[in-house]
């Protein structure tokens, strides 16, 4: 939005949830493993708290994420995905064969959970940049074609 | 018996909500009742022993919600 939401009780409401959002979404991220939600759902809501703090402030939101930012990002996300199985080609397994992760760790499932960890960073960054994305293209498209006031 | 019940009323809501959205006339009001009928398909997921797929659903339907709002900005409100 390039102007901010209008109407202070949903500004006022809107910002109390903000950071409630991000906070619930790094916890999701961080228990994915062992309970409902894990990288989809994490990416969602950290784009939930970043969209809606963009709604309230206009352009100048602390959470901002620009249009050109998002898509590098996204990549990145992916990248990080990839990066995991190379990780374990290089060990001498297959591709996303967590036993031969680089990294040694005493127990074999702990080296499981950090690996689907590494690997829920990944899409959870790709998801949310690519929501992000969505909005601004969204918007942006409105103004292009000259139908906003 | 009675989880029954409650899934068939549940289920009677989406179709009553889904109505409602395709008679609507006020597209914001279509959006916002859109979302009510995620909340339904939410509980019914719920009710089927699927915490995970409810969960998603939860967000994408805040999500598109959103996303129709946004949208809805730069069209008129209301349908011929």
């Amino acid at each position: 939005m390039r102007e901010p939401f209008g109407g202070l009780i949903l500004n006022i409401a809107f910002r109390m949830l903000v950071p409630f959002t991000i906070v619930y979404g790094i916890y999701v991220l961080c228990l994915g493993e062992f309970s409902p939600g894990g990288g989809f759902q994490a990416g969602a809501l950290l784009s939930v708290g970043v969209l809606l703090s963009r709604m309230i402030m206009g352009e100048n939101a602390k959470f901002n994420v620009a249009g050109k930012t998002s898509v590098v990002l996204a990549g990145v996300g992916t990248f990080l995905y990839t990066f995991t199985g190379w990780l374990t080609l290089f060990g001498g397994g297959r591709f996303l064969e967590y036993d031969f992760m680089p990294i040694h760790m005493e127990p074999m499932h702990e080296m499981h959970a950090m690996a689907i960890f590494l690997i829920e960073i990944g899409v959870a960054v790709c998801v949310m940049m690519t929501i992000i994305n969505l909005m601004d293209a969204i918007i942006k498209r409105g103004d292009e074609d000259g139908s906003s006031k | 018996m009675q989880i029954y019940i409650i899934e068939a009323v549940l289920l009677i809501f989406l179709i009553l909500i889904t109505c409602a959205v395709i008679f609507c006339k006020d597209i914001l009001s279509a959006a916002i009742i859109y979302s009510a009928f995620s909340f339904c398909a939410v509980l019914l997921y719920l009710m089927m022993g699927a915490p995970d797929v409810a969960f998603t659903e939860a967000v994408i339907g805040t999500i598109s919600t959103i996303f129709f709002v946004a949208s809805l900005k730069k069209i008129d409100r209301w349908c011929k």
